[in-house]
């Protein structure tokens, strides 16, 4: 806390990359985001999560322009997004989420119009992305896989080395595999200093390349946090298997532990922060198998409501 | 992981030679086929030419029927261009081909997603009209020449004989109202996203129009009503017997124009595929 007042009195305010005021937009059948706010400063990696349907899409579409506020604004590099959209775009590298491309075109064609839209993108550029994602060019979109095309939509939102990376599930339904070699890609996009909007429904996605996350439901903000502080206090669930039934009231005595239930021989503990201390203890009684998970999104929303709840 | 890609960027340098790409074996398909078309009208002018017993027979019609189709010396090249060529069929395909592409042409960018590709590259949303509005202009004006090409250089294979002038008089007449509707469908489009809308109603307003300038020549209450029909300014008034009429062509010309002005100022204000 501290350290981070010394940095910002140090440095002069850097003009934010994005900057969202009080936007809403509903839809008629539901849906949509309300007086949501935020920031993302220069050099950042903004994760953004939340489950289906929370609104993710909708602010990316009104970074984008696509879509207009019913209320409020939003600036980016300090431009209104509606007036200046095209200079803004020039600057702005966009995966869509539902990426759709053109089916009768190869995806040299596709990749080659978009170039050529995009001005000063050097063809070189484009297969140097291609060749590190490995990706076959010659072929016709209609005959790629849901992983290829996510590959021509990434060389896409690559290209041109925009400033600031918007980027709406990119990994989402994507194999393991490939997922690591997007994963691999966007770092060493983000190593070079860019600005990046990702949004994800998977907290370790986020969690891998994130600086700070926002947590989106049901159209609002929830929360913004650091990456770091999020996991350590958001519960990890163990599970453990002893040779005897264990005793509760050791276990709760353990530190982080928040909550404890007993079957049998097993027992299921809710340990928020550091691991270590609990682990240890677990580790010296008799037991005979253990397994830690990271909690999952929804998991994540109740420990954050649980905490506002209790304040 | 040999070198997989030719060092030269591809082509495609414009939303429109993107859209003509796209549409290319489309396009191939609608061009065979209106050369076809051309073909077996023409094939059947040597058994009417000169043919005194069809004289006979037109004149035996009733006279509302020979004015709606136009019969009249039906023997000659002109006459039978006019009757069975330019009464109907030939600018209804045009017309038809315009809409079916033109409703696609914004719309379908829509209704497929891939707008948001093509939108977050720095191209204002005008530019994507005038682009797209560019390849209809260009497919329509393709088929219209291919039509003028087919029927006055393979006509005189047939016996059939018309002047350049009056050939292409029809054929502008044609090509204008297939255009000005085809805009029509590109700007509902435009206007709502909606790729059925726009066929639907671009369709039925050219059939409309057709009807009320073919059946105003007979029923009187219709007469008011045929000024706002552009098949009255480009088809009823006979370019083929009559030339160029720059007057009526030019209300077609603005109409046209303010369709493709309500596109450019619908499809910039709306949000896009949501």
């Amino acid at each position: 806390m501290l350290q981070a007042s010394v940095l910002h009195s140090e440095s002069p305010p850097a003009q934010p990359v994005v900057q969202i005021d009080g936007v809403t937009k509903l839809y008629r059948g539901g849906g949509g985001v309300r007086a949501l706010s935020l920031r993302i400063e220069p050099g950042e990696v903004f994760g953004f999560l939340g489950p289906n349907g929370a609104g993710k899409t909708t602010t990316i579409r009104l970074l984008l322009d696509l879509i207009r506020p019913s209320a409020g604004s939003i600036r980016i590099f300090g431009l209104d997004s509606r007036r200046d959209s095209v200079a803004i775009r020039r600057r702005v590298g966009y995966l869509p989420g539902d990426l759709a491309l053109y089916e009768r075109l190869s995806a040299r064609e596709v990749l080659g119009h978009l170039a050529h839209l995009r001005g000063n993108v050097p063809w070189s550029e484009v297969t140097d992305l291609a060749e590190q994602l490995d990706l076959e060019l010659q072929r016709p979109i209609r005959t790629l896989s849901r992983g290829n095309r996510q590959k021509v939509g990434i060389v896409a939102a690559l290209m041109g080395r925009p400033e600031l990376l918007v980027l709406d599930e990119p990994t989402s339904g994507l194999d393991p595999l490939i997922q690591r070699q997007v994963h691999d890609v966007l770092r060493a996009a983000t190593s070079q200093g860019r600005s990046v909007f990702l949004s994800s429904h998977v907290l370790s996605e986020v969690a891998e390349v994130a600086d700070r996350v926002g947590l989106i439901r049901a159209g609002e903000l929830a929360t913004v946090e650091r990456v770091a502080e999020l996991r350590q206090r958001a519960a990890h669930l163990i599970d453990v298997r002893y040779e005897h039934e264990p005793d509760r009231e050791t276990l709760v005595r353990l530190p982080g532990v928040q909550r404890c239930v007993i079957e049998g021989h097993e027992a299921h503990l809710e340990v928020a922060g550091d691991l270590r201390g609990v682990v240890g203890a677990i580790a010296a009684s008799d037991m005979t198998d253990l397994s830690v998970r990271e909690p999952t999104l929804e998991e994540l929303f109740l420990a954050f409501y649980d905490r506002v709840e209790s304040h | 992981m040999s070198s997989r890609t030719s060092p030269a960027a591809p082509r495609l340098r414009t939303i429109t030679a993107r859209s003509l790409r796209e549409q290319r074996s489309s396009l191939v398909g609608w061009a065979g086929g209106l050369i076809v078309f051309c073909l077996v009208m023409l094939a059947v002018y040597p058994t009417i030419h000169g043919n005194a017993n069809f004289g006979d027979l037109i004149n035996a019609y009733p006279e509302p029927l020979r004015k709606i189709f136009q019969l009249e010396d039906y023997t000659t090249g002109a006459g039978y261009l006019r009757t069975e060529v330019f009464s109907f069929v030939a600018p209804l395909l045009l017309t038809l081909f315009a809409v079916l592409w033109g409703s696609d042409l914004v719309a379908g960018e829509e209704e497929r997603r891939t707008v948001d590709v093509l939108l977050a590259t720095p191209v204002s949303r005008r530019r994507v009209v005038i682009q797209k509005w560019l390849a209809l202009l260009v497919g329509v004006t393709a088929l219209g020449v291919l039509m003028e090409l087919a029927l006055g250089l393979l006509g005189p294979a047939f016996q059939l004989h018309v002047s350049w002038a009056a050939l292409s008089a029809a054929v502008v007449g044609s090509w204008l109202f297939a255009l000005a509707f085809g805009t029509l469908g590109l700007a509902v489009g435009a206007a709502t996203g909606r790729r059925g809308l726009a066929r639907g109603l671009a369709t039925t307003l050219a059939l409309a129009s057709y009807l009320v300038a073919t059946l105003s020549v007979l029923v009187s209450w219709l007469q008011p009503a045929r000024n706002f029909s552009l098949w009255q300014h480009t088809m009823s008034v006979d370019p083929l017997g009559t030339g160029f009429h720059y007057w009526h062509l030019s209300i077609v010309a603005l109409v046209t124009l303010a369709f493709l002005a309500w596109a450019l100022w619908a499809y910039d204000r709306r949000d896009l595929a949501t």
